[in-house]
């Protein structure tokens, strides 16, 4: 086994197969839940992305950075202005798809990253973390000052194209023509039809993935039957939680909300003829996917050669560089990674929201990256997945109590980022691991304990 | 010409608070090399305790000396629970504990203050002077405002210079070791200076709230300033947080002047990226910034 691990590409390859279990797994679970659990995990997700630059940005690299929902909004802005004004691609003259603007809205993320990467890295602590609060400050303030290209204050709303075919639960075909279990829906109706809108994106774990842990996929592990009446549903626009600012709404359960079997004609309503398409289900998978390649990128890079020089730099910069480690280099990539996941992020972002604004990507945002990856863990990527799941759980939990507790709105509203701030300093103060690190911790010290009892 | 002077005359006052912000951030720094995230959180929560005490007593100098008061004791607070117990090694753990501090500090006034936006009442005339025959940009208010940080600055400096405690203030910032070992109680020391920055921070809340709106992240920005001006005037020196931090209400105020105020954070921004490309330093200082 330890032989098998060494050889050339097998860790590459046990990444892959990590990711993928785990991204097909979500993918099942997004098939089985009602659209608001959806939208859940879609902004889960999407801020596990951005969270993942964190963690590298934050943990591995030594660097507190408030900067990175103002990242988002780089990515989210690219996404938007490129999606509302690109036919065809510019100069390769190719037929538009908002994969290319997610692409752009990377690159722009890798630019604004090497910039603040270059200003910033070179620079210790607190001056970094000010020079990050002023760019959380600055940048939607930009947005602000030029509204006739950014929107202003309102900022821009996307029509988000989505898939032509619709992101379809396999219920649809089942009910049309009762296909065989087996062969359409089971595969298809994930796999395929989400990606007329990232076909690029999905295919990169898949077909690599078919080499080595393929097998992973066998035809069971996609939905069929569980997806059927209750999923579909919920398709039409007054469904769609609009944007995260009324949770304690949006927490109201939502299944008695409409009939629970297929209505052939809310089906048409929902932009697209005759197939059962639940927008947030659909934001979900994007959100998932794009989580997940950022995640085998993070993966990679944090369990190789380059997490091991970012390390070695936030440990001892002199002896780093006598090892012949540039500090400077190995921080500025930090922030050039981070920044390409924050804009992919964003890019996600702007597409479950229909939308960008300054608003959307404020302070708030940056904040909310910090604390999720503090609470989460900021040593591993394990974290920013906790910590992804917190920021969007967190609240809720926050809301239910005050909703059964009957506490008045002003008392509501501010009581999760009253638990956020004192979590925040009683992790650093008590576990600065975060929940992931005090669980390692404490399974290393069973581990221990059971060791010596023999 | 006139405009431009009526833009450095109208710049004067939120130079001199932004100044008084930079100020506390900078007594923190010097003596515990950390910078206080949190400071602005702890000036609105006092700036909201000023002002139920104003409605409650009607008094403006009450209001403030109450300020003050808070002011100290919310940074012994801070200093207690949150930043000595951070273990030194951990310097990012610093900076995070203390933007937790600012969170919860702005979510729990927004339960104790309700109903967002406030307005705090016009202690002074807050209209333009009329002399030599013309209405001037500058009022009573703004003399009142520079007047209080002369004097803040003026207290400070006979603080560190003339006293035994102020000696032992900057030995204990100087060397902590060497301090103790000369008979300096440098914990007791720090914690004075902690409540020192909060009483300042927190005058320089009382001040700014009659010219804007106070609301729990109205300071927000005012931070961003600070820290700006700290930064630039090297964030170990006083007197470069206090000239720096009037400079930065000046170009704050031309820039709001010649184009639009939403300019004014985006230009800052501009000052401070500039001054860390060319000084990181800061002017008013000899210490190193960039470790690389």
């Amino acid at each position: 086994m330890v032989n098998l691990l060494r050889l050339p590409g097998a860790r590459f390859l046990s990444h892959l197969a990590i990711v993928f279990v785990i991204w097909a797994a979500l993918m099942r679970i997004n098939d089985g839940i009602d659209p608001l659990m959806s939208y859940y995990l879609a902004l889960a997700a999407m801020y596990a992305t951005a969270m993942f630059g964190m963690v590298i940005l934050v943990g591995l690299s030594g660097q507190v950075s408030l900067g990175n929902g103002a990242l988002m909004a780089i990515g989210g802005y690219v996404f938007a202005l490129t999606s509302l004004n690109w036919q065809t691609v510019p100069i390769l003259g190719w037929q538009w798809n908002p994969i290319w603007s997610m692409i752009f809205a990377g690159f722009g993320g890798i630019a604004v990253g090497l910039l603040i990467g270059w200003i910033g890295a070179r620079l210790r602590g607190p001056y970094l973390a000010g020079l990050t609060l002023g760019i959380a400050v600055g940048i939607p303030a930009i947005a602000t000052r030029f509204p006739e290209i950014f929107g202003g204050e309102t900022g821009l709303m996307l029509t988000v194209p989505y898939p032509a075919g619709g992101y379809a639960p396999a219920a649809e075909t089942v009910t049309i023509d009762e296909a065989p279990l087996a062969e359409v829906p089971l595969e298809q109706a994930p796999l395929d039809e989400v990606p007329l809108e990232q076909a690029p994106l999905e295919q990169a774990p898949l077909d690599t993935e078919t080499a080595g842990a393929g097998d992973m996929l066998t035809a069971d592990n996609f939905p069929s039957a569980e997806s059927s009446p209750a999923a579909g549903d919920m398709l039409t626009a007054d469904n769609f939680p609009s944007a995260e600012s009324s949770p304690s709404a949006l927490a109201l359960p939502s299944e008695s909300a409409l009939p629970n079997d297929i209505d052939p004609t809310a089906a048409g309503d929902a932009l697209l003829a005759g197939s059962a398409f639940v927008l947030e289900r659909w934001q979900a998978s994007l959100a998932v996917t794009a989580a997940c390649i950022i995640g085998f990128f993070a993966l990679n890079l944090v369990r190789g050669r380059q997490g091991r020089i970012w390390r070695a730099v936030r440990d001892d910069e002199v002896a780093a560089a006598v090892s012949g480690i540039s500090p400077a280099g190995s921080k500025i990539s930090a922030f050039v990674v981070s920044s390409f996941f924050a804009a992919i992020a964003g890019a996600v972002f702007a597409q479950i929201l229909s939308y960008v604004g300054p608003g959307a990507f404020g302070l708030g945002l940056s904040l909310s990256l910090l604390v999720g990856v503090v609470l989460g863990g900021r040593a591993s990527l394990g974290g920013a997945i906790i910590g992804g799941v917190l920021l969007v759980a967190l609240p809720q939990l926050v809301f239910n109590i005050a909703g059964d507790r009957g506490w008045p709105a002003n008392v509501t509203d501010n009581a999760p980022n009253l638990v956020y701030g004192l979590l925040v300093v009683l992790v650093v103060l008590i576990a600065p691991g975060g929940i992931l690190g005090s669980l390692k911790d404490g399974t290393r010290r069973l581990l221990a304990k059971s060791r010596s009892a023999k | 010409m006139t405009t431009f002077i009526d833009y450095l005359l109208g710049g004067l006052g939120s130079g001199a608070i932004i100044a008084l912000m930079a100020l506390a951030l900078v007594l923190i720094w010097r003596s515990t090399r950390v910078v206080n995230f949190a400071q602005v959180g702890q000036a609105m929560f006092t700036t909201f305790i000023a002002l139920s005490i104003q409605t409650w007593t009607g008094s403006w100098y009450v209001a403030l000396i109450g300020a003050l008061a808070a002011g100290a004791v919310l940074g012994v607070i801070v200093q207690y629970l949150v930043l000595r117990p951070v273990k030194r090694s951990d310097t990012s753990g610093a900076i995070i504990a203390t933007f937790g501090v600012l969170i919860a500090l702005q979510a729990a006034a927004g339960m104790i203050w309700p109903g967002g936006s406030q307005a705090f009442p016009q202690p002074f005339n807050n209209s333009g002077i009329e002399f030599a025959g013309r209405v001037w940009p500058i009022s009573i208010y703004d003399f009142v405002v520079i007047g209080i940080t002369a004097l803040l600055v003026l207290g400070l400096t006979l603080l560190f210079t003339k006293t035994s405690l102020g000696l032992s203030m900057r030995a204990a910032a100087f060397n902590p070791e060497v301090a103790r070992l000369s008979g300096v109680r440098v914990s007791r020391v720090l914690t004075f200076g902690w409540a020192l920055a909060g009483s300042v921070g927190a005058v320089a809340g009382v001040l700014v709230a009659p010219v804007s709106t106070i609301s729990p992240n109205s300071f927000d920005i005012l931070l961003v300033f600070a820290f700006v001006a700290a930064v630039i005037g090297g964030l170990d020196s006083l007197i470069g947080a206090i000239s720096i931090g009037v400079f930065t209400g000046l170009v704050i105020s031309l820039v709001s002047g010649y184009s639009d105020s939403g300019n004014a954070p985006v230009v800052a921004l501009l000052l401070l990226a500039l001054n860390l490309i060319l000084k990181p330093e800061g002017i008013f200082s000899h210490h190193k910034a960039r470790s690389v």
